[in-house]
């Protein structure tokens, strides 16, 4: 399969009155043409900077640092702003996690949606553009789209303004999806219809889709490959049977374990121990380390490279070392799924 | 039905105006014949200086001075009820002619300096945000932050200091070259020193104000969408940003009407500009009541009025408060 976007080594920092927040670092990762990658991790482990420094939406405070970013032949992080206007929607576009507030309120789903086809369609005027908004609005399952073309977005419930936000998205007939977290501001019921309405659109138009989301039961739903991200990292990455059956990293482990289904019939719910560590000043070695139960004594000293498990499957943590203990890992193999 | 409901609201907002005008002038009448002063002055002059007592006592009857404030009130209000506005002590005119007679000079002054401030004032507010935090931003924010400090009396004064008694550019004073009254060239040369303090003395407070609501709306989280959609910065700016903040800046350009009239008459006053600000405050310093009636209330009636466009604007152009429209009003909320 083509590679449709790759990363590599990339650095993203906050310049802060406080000092430099790594707020991604040294990251790496492929997506293939019409693969969905799950990007999992706590809040605030960099996992919205990343999409964002890709399409290259960061906040005037962020910069990249070091790393590329590379679509096809072409090299993003080198582009002007000019350039990657023209890319935005088109080769890549994204789906945020607020529907409520996504939407500029004072203009018409229709007129919004219109506007996101013409950025790319300047041709398109008329009733050929009321069509293709209608289209598109049918795509995302928005019933009788002729009629609501003309509503505002506070006229909207919170799921239909996730599909309009998605319409909007869609309008530029991306290759790339970048889904930051779509469905953790929306009702558990609705979460599921647009976590299938996404599968769907993205198996029938093929689009690449990033998908980041701090809750695994979503990944097993949606995704292909996940990638768990830690203060900033990727620790741990694989096809999506490799993660659920097979998770190599205590972190992963701790993400498994907390999973509200792997519980029942339990007292509480469990829950990793301990806080993520700033990123203003990271620890030395593995970031996870204070709170890792299994932890080396070599964590605390020098960070862990990429181990290999399978061609797919990679891990970054001194367990898999040959030297390291045989440790059983508390959950994976046959108890899950 | 809606048109039921539409009567009621211009009734209620109708009602508010009439009660604030009516407050205003009992207020006004009070306070005008309280205050100490000789109301005789300015309609017999120097003569009041050798009148006898009998002779002034008799001129105050004639002017209907010696009954309790109330009747002279209920009097007033009565003629005021069929048109008659009173006679002006000093122009020994019908108050209604000598307004009418300046009104179009503060008109000019005000109407244009107020146009101009409102224009201006987008446009700085937008290049401002526009370039945040650009050495230019700061610099203007600096400048025009001190700027707006100054007292109009005070920048009148410096600007006749500089561009007439020094460089003698420009005309001190009036509204026109005696015996030139109607060039119009003529009348903007007096136009631009006045014009200038109007603008300039509340240009900044409203930039800023601009400045600051689009920098807010430039943090919305549909900037991010409408730029992922591959919008230019100046696209989102212009096209949703702007248009987020023109209703509240709409409504603050209303409410903005008494700072810039009151700042039109102090700068008429400082400039000796014939209009209704010197009016007003000859009117008010020689106690001559009826023509400081009828400019307060017409003065007054237009902040009123503008308080309640600005708070009608505010209900109304905002789609989320809008109500009644044909399909807006139904909540869509199936899936």
């Amino acid at each position: 399969m083509a590679e449709v976007l790759k990363v590599e080594n990339l650095s993203v920092s906050f310049y802060t009155p406080g000092g430099e927040v790594q707020a991604v670092r040294n990251v790496s990762f492929s997506l293939e043409r019409g693969e969905v990658l799950a990007i999992v991790g706590e809040s605030g482990c960099g996992k919205s900077v990343l999409c964002r420094s890709i399409m290259g939406l960061l906040p005037r405070t962020a910069r990249v640092k070091s790393g590329s970013i590379t679509a096809g032949d072409l090299e993003i992080t080198g582009c002007r702003e000019r350039e990657l206007c023209r890319l935005r929607g088109k080769l890549f576009s994204m789906v945020f996690q607020d529907p409520m507030t996504a939407l500029d309120p004072t203009m018409t789903i229709g007129e919004q949606i219109a506007e996101a086809v013409r950025v790319h369609r300047r041709e398109l005027t008329g009733t050929a553009l009321r069509q293709r908004v209608a289209e598109l609005m049918a795509l995302v399952g928005i019933d009788r789209p002729e009629e609501r073309m003309g509503l505002y977005p506070h006229s909207f419930s919170g799921g239909m303004r996730q599909r309009s936000v998605l319409a909007i998205a869609l309008a530029g007939d991306p290759a790339i999806l970048f889904a930051d977290e779509p469905t953790t501001a929306l009702d558990v019921t609705i979460q599921a219809q647009i976590l299938d309405l996404l599968r769907d659109i993205q198996q029938k138009l093929g689009t690449a889709t990033v998908f980041v989301t701090h809750d695994l039961g979503v990944v097993a739903r949606a995704a292909d490959r996940v990638a768990v991200m830690y203060a900033g990292k990727i620790v741990e990455t694989g096809a999506v049977e490799e993660i659920f059956y097979d998770p190599r990293h205590p972190y992963t482990w701790g993400l498994l374990r907390s999973l509200p289904a792997l519980s029942r019939g339990r007292e509480e719910l469990y829950t990793i121990p301990g806080m993520p560590p700033t990123l203003l000043n990271p620890p030395r070695g593995d970031a996870f380390a204070c709170r890792n139960p299994y932890a080396l004594a070599i964590d605390y000293e020098e960070e862990p490279p990429m181990f290999r498990i399978t061609d797919t499957h990679f891990a970054a943590t001194w367990l898999l070392d040959e030297r390291a203990p045989r440790i059983d890992p508390p959950v994976g193999g046959g108890d899950c799924g | 039905m809606r048109q039921h409901s539409l009567i009621m609201y211009g009734g209620k907002k109708l009602l508010t105006f009439i009660l604030s005008v009516f407050i205003l002038s009992v207020t006004v009448f009070y306070v005008a014949r309280l205050a100490p002063g000789d109301p005789l002055v300015s309609y017999y002059g120097d003569r009041v200086e050798k009148m006898s007592p009998e002779e002034r006592f008799l001129a105050e009857e004639k002017l209907g001075l010696h009954d309790p404030i109330h009747v002279q009130y209920v009097r007033w209000l009565s003629n005021a009820a069929r048109g008659e506005l009173g006679v002006s002590f000093k122009y020994k005119m019908d108050a209604a002619e000598v307004v009418a007679g300046r009104a179009g000079n503060t008109l000019l002054l005000g109407g244009v300096g107020f146009a101009l401030l409102f224009v201006l004032s987008l446009l700085l507010g937008t290049l401002c945000a526009w370039r945040e935090d650009s050495l230019m931003d700061r610099v203007i924010c600096r400048v025009g932050t001190a700027a707006s400090c100054i007292p109009e009396f005070w920048l009148s004064l410096v600007l006749i200091l500089v561009f007439s008694v020094a460089l003698r550019w420009l005309p001190s004073s009036g509204a026109y070259s005696i015996g030139r009254e109607g060039g119009a060239a003529d009348r903007i040369v007096h136009l631009i020193l006045p014009m200038t303090v109007v603008v300039g003395s509340h240009l900044w407070y409203y930039a800023y104000m601009v400045r600051n609501r689009i920098l807010e709306e430039t943090r919305a989280d549909y900037v991010l969408l409408a730029r992922s959609k591959g919008l230019t910065r100046s696209a989102v700016l212009f096209r949703h940003c702007l248009r987020g903040v023109m209703p509240s800046y709409l409504s603050l350009m209303a409410v903005s009407v008494p700072h810039v009239l009151g700042g039109t008459y102090i700068v008429e006053t400082v400039f000796s500009y014939p209009g209704l600000g010197t009016l007003s405050y000859e009117s008010a310093r020689y106690k001559d009541y009826d023509l400081l009636m009828l400019l307060c209330i017409l003065s007054g009636a237009l902040v009123i009025l503008c308080s309640i466009i600005a708070q009608v604007i505010n209900e109304k152009i905002d789609p989320r408060l809008r109500s009644g429209g044909e399909a807006e009003s139904r909540e869509v909320t199936e899936l």
